[in-house]
Formats: C-alpha cells, sequence, structure tokens
C-alpha cells in the first residue's frame, strides 16, 4: 500500500461515549487480559492513529469538535485543543492521552509527533510478533541511540541557532504557524505573523540587568472582524477598556508618571466569603450600606493619594466608580486573573487583597504614559511602563472566530517555542527530514553493533533486526504523514533527507525530482539518489549537509520540544506494550 | 481501503450539506425576495421569513457545518446589517466548485491555494471598480436621467487624482491613487464643475435609490432618518449616518403608508403612563438615567448576594415597614427633591416603582437602548447611573421634551421623548395592518439603513445588479487562459505556480455567475437557462475586444452598459433604467467570508462529536473511540 495515511471520510463521525451512572446491583469488574491482542482495542487505537496523523503539518486535515447537543463548533488541527475534546471509555486509549497531553503542556509543540509516534511504535511492535520484553528492551536502547545523537556538536539534523540575526527565530515561528492550516493564513499573513511573534519574543527578554533575570511576558489580546495584516505587537499592555466610560480624549492623560492601585479584591460591595457560617444582622442595618462606605473610604485615599489609574481584577461597586471618575481617575474594572500578572510586573503594583485597611504606600505602582488604541470594535488603553519592562502586547486580528482562536493557540505556542531555544540555542531540521535523518543513523548505527547489542540486550539477532526494523518504520512513517493528497514519499541516499513527489507527477521519475527536500537545506540534482521511504534500501551513514552552504533551512522545529516528545512517545508506547491486563470497575 | 477513501474524500459530506443549507436561501437573493414560512411540526409554531438570517435564526441546526454557518452569518450580521445572503449563496456555490476540484483529483492544498488567489483577484476588482460617492449622480439630470452608459456621471473628485497622472488615465488605470477609482471620459468635463478642495456632497437620494434594490419605501425612511439626523448634526450634506442612533417603533394595526420618521425617540406607553405624559408635554423636564434595572431587589452585574445572612429583630422592627417599601419612599423623595419628571431605563422597571411614579406624575421608560441613554446624556448633561440612590443634583440631565404623538388604540399610545437637538436621535415609526408582516419590514429597512451608512462610510460603492460580479468573472476566466507550462515540480518551491489555477479560477467564476443568473431568475422574467445564456452571452461578446490594458476601462464601461441593459431587461417594459449599486466593503466581507466558510470546511476530514451515547452512535453509524 502506497499511501498509509488515509483520510477519515466526514462522513464518519467519531464520538466519544460517555459511561452513564446507573442505579444497578454492583458487575463485577472487567479484566482484559493482553489488551493489544483485544481487536477492539486495537481498532480503537488505529482509529486514534489516523484521527490525529492526519492533522499532521501544513496541509493537514481539520477536525470540527462539537458535543452531540449542538453548541458551538471548534475547526482545529492543534493537538492541545483536539485531545482534551477526546474522552474515551477505553483506558488504553485515556492512558496515550493524557501522555500526550502532558508532553504538551510543558513544551506546547511537537504533540501530534509524539502521538503519531507511539501509536505506530505500538502498532509496528504488535506486527512483528516480538515479545513484550524485547521490543520493550530494544526501543529504550534505539531511543538512547537516538538522543544520544541529537545531542552529538556533529549532529547531522541540528541547526545551531543564530540570535545575531532574526532569520532563524522567524524560521522557527514560521513552521509552527504554518503547520495549522485553520488559521487559513496567506503566505504574506503567515510571515507578517512569524515576524510579530518573533518580535514578541524578543521584547519579552530583559536587556541589561544585572542580577538575576525575570523574562517578561507577552499577553495576547484579539480583535475579530480585522484584517490579519492589523495585528500588532506593542511594549507595555494594551488593555480592552470598550464600552467602559474612559476619558475619550488622550488630553486628560498627561504623560508624567502616574499612580496605579490594583485590587484583587472584589470591590462589588458585597460580602467577603462567609463559608458556612450564618452572620446574624439586627434588622434596620443595611450591610449594603456599610460596605459601601467602607469602600468609598478606599476611595477617598485613592483620591488623597492622587492615584490616576485605579484598577480592579474583579467588579468595582457603581458608586465607587462613579465617585472616582468624578474625581478624575482612570477606572479600570473586570480586569481578569490572567492580566494581574503582567499588570503587576509592568507598573510594580502590589495587588490589593483586602478591604479592611488602609492602603500601604508600597502597594501602589506607577505607569509611565497612557494612550487610547482603537482596534475595528475595540478600545484599547495603552500602559506604558515606568522603566524597562520586558511585557508586550500581541493584538492578534482575523476575520472570523474559528481562525481567530486557533490563530491565538498557535502563537502562545510560537511563543513557548521560542523561549525554549534559551535553554537550548538549537533547532531540528523539519519537513520530515529529521526523522528520516535519524531512521538512516539509527540503522547504520545499529547495522554495526548487531551481535554486541543482542547479547546485551538477550535476544537474538533477527529479533533485533526486526526490532530496528520496526523502529525506523516508525519514526519513517511520521514522516510520511506530513503528506496527505496521495503523494510518494523519498528519502535521498546521501543526507537521508525526506522528499515528496505530488500524486499526479508520473511516479517512479525520481530523476525529476529538481526541487527542495522537507526542510530546503539540500537541493534536488540530477547525480542524487533516491529511493522511496517505504522501501528497503542498504544502511548508509548520513552526511551532514555542508555546514558552510549558505543555504538556510527553510523549516525548522523546535529542538527541545521534539527531542522530549520522542522521548514521551517512545516511552508511551513502551508502557503501552508492558500492559498486561485492563481491570475496570465497570459500576 | 484506499480506494474507498478516496471515493469519500471526493464526496466531501460537509461541503454539500453547505451547499445543501445554502441552497435553501436561494429565493432571497436579489430585490425580488420571496416569503418562507418555517413551520415547527411538535409545537405548530411558525414563522415568516424573508431574509438568510432570520431563517437560520429559527432553525435548530445540530450539525456541525450548520452551526458555523448560523456562527458566521451571526457575525457578519451584527457588523454589516445586509449582504449575508450573498455570504450564503456563494458559500454554497464555491462549495460546489470545490467538490467539482476534488471529484476531477485536484488536491486539497491547491484549491486551497487557488481559491484564496481568486478571492484576491476578486477583492482587487472591487478595488478597481469601485466608484466613489463624491459627487455621484450630479450629472444626472444633465444627461436626462436615462441609462447612458456613463449615466452615473463618474466624475472624480480631484483629490483622487494627482495632476501628473490625469493625462493618462482616462485610458489606462490609475494606478498611483490610494483607491482605484473607475473613470470614464466625462472626467474632463466634470474636472472645470469640481470644487478643488472641498469634496462634493453625495447626492444622497440618487445614492439611496441605487442601493435600495427594490426596498423604495424601507430606504425612503432611511433617508428621511439620514436628513432628520444630519439636521440636527448640522451637517449640510447628510454625509454620515450613525445607525446606533436610528431606533425603531413598530405600530401594527395601521396601514404601512402611515409609516414615519420622527426625530426623538418614540415609545409605546399604556395609558395610565400616557396620561402622565399627557400633563407633561410641551415643557423642559429634568431627567434621570439608569443603567440597570429600577427595583429594589436589582443590584449590579458581578454583586454576589450574601449566602448566610439572618435577620436578627427584636419586635419593635415588625411595626416598620418593608425595606422595599422603605427603599421606594426614599427614591420617590429623592426623585422630587431633583425635580426629575422622567426616567429612562435601560433594564426593567417594578411595576409598583412605574405606579408609584406615575402617582407622583414621574414618567418611567423602560428598556431604553444604550445608545439612546449615551445620547440623552450628550443632550442633557445628565449622567447614567446604576442605582436610583446614586441620583444627585449633578447627574440629572436638563431640557428632556415629551410629547404624545398619536393614540393608537385603547392600550396603547405612542408617546415621543427627545431632548435638546436629540443628539441625532431618530426613530422610524414601522406600521402595517398585517402583524407578521412587521418583522420583516424592519428588517427591510435595517438593511436599507445599513446600505446607505456603509456607503457614506466607506465613501465608495460598487456597481450593482450584478456587474462587479460579471467583471470578476471576466477577470478571472481571463487569468484562467493564461495557462502555465510549468510542469509539477516535485516540492512545491515559493512561487511555483499552481497548475491548477486556471480550472479553479474557471469554477470560482462559474460560481458568481451561479449567483448572478439566480439573482435573474427571481425578478421572474428569466429562467434559470435563459439567465445563463444572457451570461454567457455578454461575456463572450466581451471578450472579443478584451486584449491590451488599455482597453480596459473601455471594457468596464462596456461592461456597465450591459449591465445597465440587465435592469432594464428585468425592469417592468416602459420604466426608465435607473443606476444600481452595492456596498464595498459588505460585498468584500461577504465574499472572503464566504471562501473562509469553504476554505475550514474543505480541509476538514472528520467530527470529532462529544457526549454521545453509546446507543445513538450505533444508529447514525458513528465510530466509537
Amino acid at each position: 500500500m502506497v499511501n498509509e495515511v488515509t483520510c477519515v471520510a466526514i462522513a464518519s463521525r467519531i464520538c466519544f461515549a460517555l459511561v452513564m451512572s446507573r442505579h444497578v446491583k454492583k458487575s463485577p469488574s472487567l479484566c482484559t487480559d493482553r489488551p493489544l491482542d483485544n481487536a477492539d482495542i486495537c481498532n480503537k487505537l488505529s482509529l486514534l492513529r489516523q484521527l490525529l496523523a492526519s492533522c499532521f503539518g501544513p496541509t493537514g486535515r481539520l477536525k470540527q469538535v462539537h458535543n452531540s447537543i449542538g453548541g458551538c463548533v471548534v475547526t482545529t488541527s492543534t493537538s492541545s485543543v483536539l485531545l482534551p475534546a477526546i474522552s474515551s471509555a477505553q483506558p488504553f486509549v485515556n492512558l496515550i492521552k493524557s501522555s500526550i497531553l502532558n508532553h504538551v503542556s510543558r513544551f506546547s509543540d511537537c504533540g501530534l509527533f509524539a502521538a503519531t509516534l507511539c501509536l505506530a511504535l505500538v502498532e509496528r511492535a504488535k506486527q512483528s510478533g516480538l515479545g513484550g520484553n524485547v521490543a520493550i528492551g530494544l526501543n529504550k536502547h534505539l531511543l538512547g541511540l537516538c538522543v544520544s545523537y541529537l545531542q552529538r556538536e556533529d549532529c547531522g539534523c541540528k541547526v545551531k541557532l543564530d540570535f545575531g540575526s532574526s532569520q532563524h527565530l522567524v524560521t522557527l515561528a514560521r513552521s509552527i504557524i504554518s503547520s495549522k492550516p485553520a488559521c487559513v493564513l496567506t503566505e504574506q499573513e503567515t510571515l507578517h505573523i512569524s515576524k510579530l511573534a518573533s518580535q514578541a519574543f524578543l521584547l519579552t527578554l530583559p536587556c541589561a540587568n544585572p542580577g538575576t533575570v525575570t523574562l517578561g511576558r507577552t499577553v495576547t489580546a484579539s480583535v475579530e472582524g480585522h484584517s490579519v495584516l492589523a495585528s500588532a505587537v506593542f511594549p507595555g499592555l494594551l488593555l480592552d477598556v470598550t464600552g467602559a466610560l474612559c476619558p475619550h480624549k488622550a488630553e486628560s492623560l498627561n504623560s508624567s508618571p502616574m499612580c496605579v492601585v490594583l485590587f484583587s479584591a472584589s470591590l462589588a460591595g458585597d460580602l467577603p466569603e462567609l463559608g458556612d457560617g450564618i452572620v446574624e444582622v439586627p434588622s434596620g442595618v443595611d450591610t449594603d450600606s456599610q460596605i459601601l462606605d467602607q469602600l468609598l473610604e478606599l476611595g477617598k485615599q485613592a483620591v488623597k493619594d492622587e492615584v490616576k489609574l485605579f484598577v480592579c481584577q474583579k467588579v468595582i461597586h457603581p458608586v465607587i466608580q462613579q465617585y472616582l471618575r468624578s474625581q478624575g481617575i482612570i477606572v479600570i474594572e473586570r480586569l481578569g486573573v490572567t492580566l494581574m500578572e503582567p499588570l503587576i510586573q509592568l507598573t510594580g503594583a502590589q495587588p490589593v487583597a483586602t478591604l479592611h485597611s488602609t492602603l500601604p504606600a508600597k502597594a501602589y505602582g506607577k505607569v509611565r504614559d497612557l494612550s487610547i488604541r482603537q482596534f475595528g470594535s475595540k478600545t484599547m488603553l495603552h500602559l506604558h511602563p515606568p522603566g524597562e519592562s520586558a511585557i508586550c502586547t500581541m493584538v492578534l486580528c482575523h476575520r472570523n472566530e474559528t481562525m481567530l482562536s486557533e490563530l491565538k493557540v498557535v502563537c502562545q505556542k510560537t511563543e513557548n517555542v521560542l523561549r525554549l531555544t534559551l535553554r537550548e540555542p538549537s533547532a531540528l531540521l523539519g519537513g520530515g527530514c529529521t526523522e528520516t535523518h535519524l531512521a538512516a543513523y539509527v540503522r547504520h548505527k545499529s547495522m554495526n553493533e548487531v551481535t554486541e547489542t543482542a547479547a546485551v540486550l538477550g535476544c537474538s539477532q533477527s529479533e533485533y533486526l526486526l526490532g530496528v526494523e520496526g523502529f525506523c518504520h516508525s519514526l519513517e512513517s511520521v514522516a510520511k504523514a506530513l503528506e496527505h493528497n496521495g503523494g510518494n514519499s523519498f528519502i535521498d541516499l546521501t543526507h537521508a533527507h525526506h522528499w515528496t513527489l505530488r500524486a499526479d507527477v508520473m511516479s517512479g521519475c525520481m530523476e525529476d525530482m529538481t526541487g527542495l527536500c522537507g526542510c530546503g537545506l539540500v537541493e534536488g540534482s540530477p547525480s542524487r539518489k533516491w529511493t522511496c521511504l517505504n522501501s528497503k534500501y542498504t544502511e548508509f551513514s548520513p552526511a551532514s549537509p555542508s555546514r558552510d552552504s549558505p543555504v538556510q533551512p527553510r523549516v525548522l522545529d523546535s529542538f527541545t520540544a521534539k527531542l522530549n516528545a520522542l522521548q514521551v512517545a517512545v516511552e508511551t508506547a513502551n508502557l503501552a506494550l508492558d500492559v498486561r491486563y485492563i481491570i475496570q470497575d465497570v459500576n | 481501503m484506499l480506494g474507498s477513501t478516496v471515493i469519500n474524500h471526493r464526496q466531501h459530506v460537509g461541503l454539500q450539506e453547505l451547499s445543501a443549507l445554502a441552497g435553501v436561501t436561494h429565493s432571497f437573493l436579489g430585490p425580488d425576495k420571496t416569503y418562507k414560512f418555517i413551520q415547527d411540526d411538535a409545537s405548530g409554531e411558525s414563522a415568516l421569513v424573508r431574509s438568510c438570517f432570520r431563517l437560520f435564526e429559527n432553525l435548530e441546526l445540530t450539525c456541525a457545518v450548520g452551526q458555523l454557518v448560523h456562527e458566521t452569518i451571526q457575525a457578519h450580521q451584527r457588523v454589516y446589517g445586509t449582504g449575508s445572503g450573498c455570504l450564503l449563496f456563494l458559500a454554497g456555490a464555491w462549495s460546489r466548485a470545490a467538490v467539482e476540484c476534488l471529484q476531477r483529483g485536484i488536491s486539497v492544498p491547491h484549491v486551497v491555494a487557488a481559491m484564496s488567489e481568486a478571492i484576491e483577484v476578486c477583492e482587487d476588482v472591487c478595488r478597481i471598480c469601485s466608484i466613489s460617492i463624491e459627487g455621484l449622480g450630479a450629472t444626472q439630470s444633465e444627461e436626462g436621467g436615462a441609462a447612458t452608459p456613463h449615466g452615473s456621471g463618474l466624475q472624480l473628485s480631484k483629490k483622487s487624482v494627482p495632476r501628473a497622472s490625469r493625462a493618462s488615465c482616462h485610458k489606462t488605470l490609475n494606478i498611483s491613487g490610494q483607491r482605484k477609482i473607475k473613470l470614464s471620459r466625462h472626467f474632463y468635463e466634470a474636472e472645470a464643475k469640481t470644487q478643488p478642495d472641498q469634496p462634493e456632497p453625495p447626492n444622497i437620494t440618487y445614492l439611496a435609490d441605487a442601493l435600495s434594490h427594490g426596498c423604495v419605501d424601507a430606504m425612503n425612511l432611511a433617508v428621511e432618518a439620514n436628513r432628520l439626523q444630519s439636521k440636527d448634526n448640522q451637517d449640510v450634506g447628510c454625509s454620515t449616518f450613525d445607525v446606533t442612533k436610528v431606533l425603531t417603533c413598530v405600530v401594527p394595526g395601521l396601514p404601512e403608508e402611515r409609516s414615519c420618521v420622527l426625530p426623538g425617540c418614540v415609545v409605546l406607553l399604556s395609558v395610565e403612563q400616557a396620561s402622565v405624559a399627557l400633563r407633561l408635554r410641551e415643557q423642559p423636564v429634568n431627567v434621570a438615567l439608569i443603567n440597570g434595572d429600577l427595583s429594589h431587589a436589582f443590584r449590579h452585574l458581578g454583586f454576589k448576594r450574601p449566602a448566610g445572612i439572618q435577620q436578627v429583630s427584636d419586635r419593635s422592627a415588625l411595626l416598620g415597614s418593608s425595606p422595599e417599601e422603605e427603599w421606594l419612599v426614599k427614591v420617590v423623595a429623592l426623585l422630587l427633591n431633583l425635580e426629575v419628571k422622567l426616567i429612562l431605563v435601560s433594564g426593567l422597571a417594578s411595576e409598583k416603582v412605574i405606579q408609584r411614579c406615575c402617582g407622583h406624575r414621574i414618567l418611567v421608560v423602560e428598556k431604553a437602548k444604550a445608545s439612546v441613554l449615551k445620547a440623552f446624556a450628550d443632550a442633557t448633561g445628565g449622567v447614567p447611573v446604576t442605582y436610583a440612590t446614586q441620583l444627585t443634583k449633578h447627574c440629572v440631565g436638563t431640557g428632556a421634551k415629551v410629547a404624545t404623538w398619536r393614540e393608537l388604540h385603547e392600550s396603547a399610545t405612542a408617546v415621543n421623548i427627545s431632548a435638546r437637538g436629540n443628539g441625532g436621535l431618530v426613530t422610524v415609526v414601522l406600521t402595517s395592518c398585517v402583524r407578521s408582516k412587521l418583522q420583516a419590514l424592519e428588517d427591510q429597512f435595517w438593511a436599507c439603513a445599513h446600505r446607505l451608512h456603509r456607503a457614506l462610510k466607506d465613501r465608495a460603492v460598487l456597481p450593482g445588479a450584478g456587474a462587479t460580479e460579471m467583471l470578476c468573472v471576466r477577470r478571472l476566466q481571463k487569468r484562467a487562459g493564461h495557462r502555465s507550462e510549468t510542469s509539477g515540480a516535485p516540492t512545491e518551491a515559493e512561487g511555483a505556480v499552481n497548475p491548477y489555477r486556471g480550472e479553479v479560477f474557471r469554477l470560482m467564476a462559474d460560481g458568481l455567475i451561479d449567483y448572478v443568473s439566480t439573482v435573474m431568475f427571481n425578478t421572474g422574467r428569466f429562467s434559470k437557462v435563459k439567465a445563463r445564456t444572457a451570461l454567457r452571452q455578454q461575456l463572450q461578446e466581451c471578450n472579443g475586444h478584451v486584449g491590451t490594458a488599455a482597453k480596459f476601462s473601455q471594457v468596464f464601461s462596456e461592461g456597465e452598459n450591459e449591465d445597465g441593459a440587465f435592469v432594464s431587461e428585468a425592469k417592468p417594459a416602459g420604466a426608465p433604467a435607473m443606476k444600481v449599486y452595492d456596498n464595498l466593503s459588505v460585498k468584500q466581507e461577504a465574499w472572503r467570508k464566504a471562501l473562509d466558510l469553504v476554505l475550514l470546511v474543505l480541509q476538514t476530514d472528520a467530527e470529532v462529536v462529544t457526549g454521545v451515547e453509546q446507543k445513538t452512535a450505533a444508529e447514525e453509524n458513528l465510530m466509537l473511540l
């Protein structure tokens, strides 16, 4: 079969049943022996693989996630959105799901890579007929080979990031952003957003601050119904004040540093949490007005201390708002918990959590400047930091909500990935080239040590070769999963990079491959030799592309995220292979 | 396995659903719309609809594509107020184009790339053939109002064309200007007349007529509303139209001819309240603006009611009155003290408050829109407050007026409340003897109001009656003709030409032809086939002399001529043909959104449904994970 990765037709709606609780006599626990021999479980794993692998890469297919009663529809191909929607009655599926989600929550990227590889490994191990223990031991060994190769200085699929120019950062960002087609971006728009993401990343790096360095952060604000090209990054913080009574003109916003107070406690005028206790109030005592009086005291103090910007995470009582505004103070309520931390970092204010004491002087923060910015229907108040600050705001615009929400997820992911480069300033070649290169390396390396390693691992040489083949094939199948349109995947026999040929081009005319490989580093030429990715080839030591070449890779993946994803995939697969019984309490 | 997948893939169910949904709204296109009845078999309830967004509002769609369509239409309607029919039709037509592409074996990324390119071509055509509204229609009388080729008097304000480029720009396109504007030979004649520095005010009547799209009565109301608003704002040229300050008041039981536009805010009041209004008439009164409900129990949003509070009372407290009564007394005393005679409440007012206020001859008006509160705040100097107890002298506005407009019947009186200058507030009173028609009349009015508002905001319009669509068709077909001979490269190098561009462009163009022919079909004067033949013929005639860029502007005017011909054919014989315009931004946005829908659905290959029970899953042939 040429094309393993097939598309699930939309007609075949996939759903996840919730097990309903029933009031019946307790039934005995259900025990499944050797779950991987169970046809139902295997079908479900294969379905999960198709579902996730079909999302993979820039031409991946989207999934519409919704519930059975209607409600909003999410269109996505991102694992961090898709996986939480999947809840299966089958613990085996949930095991893999939670393992991948855990990786994604820490590293943001390469979730689909990890899932596809893990499920391919499980499937291959089962097909090969190797005993569970042998397969597990082999996978562990081969993972070790991969990891130590990837960490070597001279690793052929690794690129040292050059922070001297923005090119590598933009390429890395672009590879992530262009891999999510649900954002529906044109080339130009993709580049614009990639540049913004890189710019935002650079703005969050504090410059020349001696002592401990604290990274800043990017706050994302989204505006629906505007062109993507209207998206922008600003240093400082932009708060949505649409509809709020805000000074219309900038004249009331003078430019000398202004005093800011920030409340994390609600100023709505309700009683603080009472717990389970009961408060007895004599009739005739109006608790509401008493609390209001107390709030007004706080307001008066703020006026006395010349506060110019009064912000509350939660609701502010309308009477207080009216009072503060009449005193020329800008009032912002319902800031939300996510914006609290950036605002604290920006202003240096300490959030006030209680209403029962006077405001301490050290609670006040400062902003240098305020201005009003308009984005479509949204009005934003732009807060400039008093000194150097690593807070910036990324305003993302897109034509509709569906595409905007995917864009938001992707941009946050990009921010995290760019941050990971600070930990390890490297990137891996994208476009499937790392996978094919790694597979070729593992083949070559393990062929040279068959006898010794087989003995160490306690398996026969043929078992060893079978295991290596399964592992390499799984890696290659991930590269192949990038192609969703019936095209064929090839590997060149010098650098072991990944190449694809469109389905409508006569297959077998490998001489016609004049373009570039998946990552764009190697150029096709008549002297190059190729072979089909699923065909057997004589192992060879894959060469590193020349380091002095002026050609820069066009697709880069996060080194840290992919390395971890590789480990998660193999270890999860090993865990799955190691499961002997599933015991389910069906009550 | 591979085979079956491909077959399934080629009959993309999602795209078919999209096309089927769009099919429902064909009769809502163009000036000649027909009503549709929606009936709920379970409850026996029915609704009469005449527009795409009302239809979807009344349908309960549970399928994912249906939801997506509904969300898109709502979002569009919220901002543009018109054009959702066009959006959905094209989403359907282009989803059929996408299905056709898949059936021809064109891969999804190629379809996506070519379709995105095609929409850019269309947007470019819109930019080029947009017509500045400045001075539009000014020369109409000189040309006798007939649909002459350049009858619309397409002069340009001098500002938009730099002097240097002018000599050549009647032949070629104006490349240097920010917005490219359609040009005609009349440009030179008009030149002497136009004032160089002052943009000529648009001829609203002419513009509105051209934008009415068959809803003449509704558009007349919109024009009148604009006139009144502009008078208020001392805007002589009526050059802006703030629809947020336009209100509608629906009055059943009067013939449709009684619909009218009044300055201020017209509300229907009960007899009791109307008598209060009667006493307040013709004198300036103080007004309080309440942002919320006017009742004892009301608390601002975000206020949590305490749970564990127990009132402890001694006996003497029993003699006192209830807290509500106390509040009422306090509020009324405050209102009387501040001499408030009119209260505008954005939410609801409790029955007790209304009655008590009536007793003190204070008029309470509920459900005031945010824009009304704001306009009254601006005009009277009042400050909206959340609680009546917050009111102070400083918050109370002065100089509001109350006037009885008309007693409608025993139970309702229409009262006009206004403030000095009104702040641009106008009310359109819509009347009809047929109650179920009122909704459609209201929708029609709003569509017209939004069209006028957009045209004035864009400062430009597009040639209507299918002309823009046909220009796009021509451009797409022309571009499709340039087949690139490059054979497929193994990897898509940047800038590599999409080998299927031509095919996709042609199919997209067919979708637009489909749109225009459906509009023609809806007039009742064309059969589908005849409409298509007429369009194809016209295209062929034009293609005869499309060749050089120099002739391009000429082709535009030719196009206009023929489009005039569509309209004149569609009009009853003898009636003078009239110019039809469409909105620039609305059309561009509707097209873009239609394509976005198609692209999202096209690239989707599976639905993930959560919360399905095992039993239904088996029935619906779902795969369980």
